[in-house]
């Protein structure tokens, strides 16, 4: 029968740390983004070869469309929001692979999956939401210094304080509406692959695997375009 | 939250696993990438400059060849000029050259000619002289005495200079 969960599942523990599925595939993409970077630079020269030549479209690329949202910014920000498109990307399409979300072991009468969408993981999907809004206030603070503090705290006039109040209430909701956001697109994905494939296993899931590749891309798109553009706000405020 | 399935320690793990990605990233492949990409931008920029370079030093090489080229025909022009004028007076003087010459010879075939004439004409009046000696000798010898002959013959010899001078 058919089994959804919405918390990923605890494979084992180590040292008291939960080692879920999702953690699990969260390395395997992390290995995948080293290995394949370590691949890509490993012999770098003036005529590249295949390898040098995808990674400098690939970061060319980023880096270019980053830099229309960023402007000057770009050099500060693009090691952060360059890494949340790739890394959100990449577990996306990871989750997509067959075998995961399929292949794991029984524990009583309940299947475990060994592998999970990392992004279909609340835990993951928060963490990326804090960093973007730690990284929002660091780049605010670096660039501003204390004035950029007036954004949130400001008593020269009781609108002013209420506005920095609501910037307050925006900035933390921002995690909420990043992480669910993100959450809920791939999870909803994964779930609908997962009733697709119960229902009708051949052919049929084939367009909705397809849409969630898509779907992949535009929610690391969306999430690191939003982390682009808040880096950019902090950094232009002005009183 | 436990039904959201939300667990700080594996939300830091997560937090730690993306600080990780993004150290790993920057130092691996950003980095290197960027810096090779900006390289070759800054090779090509100066491979682009240098070659303006070279157009404007070209076109100012051109420029200079059509000048020189532009001197070059102003003076072979000159050059032609001046041989031609040369060559004209060259023509003039031999062509005066031709002409004294040429007055020299005839000057020179006239008093041939007139020499030739006078010693012709000589000879003829001597000629004449001793033809008209033998004949009047012979006929005087048949028709007159020798006092006779003397005064003919001396009138006759009169009226042969007399002609002789004329011609």
């Amino acid at each position: 029968m058919l089994r959804i969960s919405l918390p990923a599942e605890t494979l084992w523990t180590l040292w008291g740390l939960p080692i879920s599925n999702a953690l699990l595939t969260t390395w395997i993409v992390m290995a995948v983004l080293i290995v394949c970077s370590i691949v890509a630079t490993r012999k770098l020269s003036m005529k590249p070869g295949t390898f040098q030549t995808l990674a400098e479209i690939v970061v060319g690329g980023l880096y270019d469309f980053f830099g229309s949202i960023s402007g000057s910014f770009i050099g500060q920000f693009f090691p952060l929001v360059g890494s949340l498109f790739l890394y959100i990307l990449l577990a996306n399409w990871i989750g997509l692979l067959p075998g995961v979300g399929t292949v794991g072991f029984w524990h009583g009468e309940e299947f475990i999956p060994l592998f999970r969408g990392a992004m279909s993981d609340l835990n993951t999907t928060i963490a990326l939401a804090v960093v973007s809004v730690l990284a929002m206030q660091y780049y605010g603070f670096k660039n501003l210094g204390h004035h950029y503090a007036k954004r949130y705290i400001n008593f020269k006039d009781p609108i002013l304080f209420s506005v920095g109040i609501l910037e307050i209430i925006s900035d933390l909701s921002k995690i909420i509406s990043f992480a669910f956001r993100l959450f809920g697109n791939i999870f909803a994905g994964e779930v609908l692959l997962a009733v697709m494939a119960f229902l009708m296993p051949f052919i049929v899931p084939l367009p909705f695997l397809f849409m969630e590749l898509f779907v992949g891309l535009i929610q690391a798109l969306v999430f690191s375009m939003l982390s682009a553009a808040f880096f950019t706000i902090a950094v232009a405020h002005e009183e | 939250m436990e039904q959201l399935g939300i667990e700080p320690k594996l939300l830091i793990a997560q937090l730690v696993n993306f600080a990780i990605i993004v150290f790993v990233l920057q130092k691996l492949l950003y980095k290197p990438i960027l810096d090779m990409i900006n390289k070759r931008k800054k090779e090509i920029a100066e491979g682009v400059s240098l070659t303006e370079k070279m157009r404007v030093e070209e076109e100012k090489f051109k420029e200079k060849q059509e000048k020189a080229m532009a001197k070059a025909r102003e003076d072979a022009m000159g050059i032609i000029e001046e041989a031609k004028k040369q060559a004209k007076e060259v023509e003039k003087e031999l062509v005066a050259d031709a002409h004294t010459q040429a007055a020299a010879i005839i000057t020179r075939a006239k008093e041939e000619a007139a020499e030739v004439h006078k010693t012709a004409q000589a000879a003829l009046r001597k000629e004449a002289v001793e033809l008209a000696t033998m004949m009047a000798r012979r006929l005087l010898t048949s028709i007159m005495s020798a006092k006779e002959q003397h005064a003919y013959i001396a009138k006759r010899v009169k009226d042969l200079e007399s002609w002789a001078n004329r011609v």
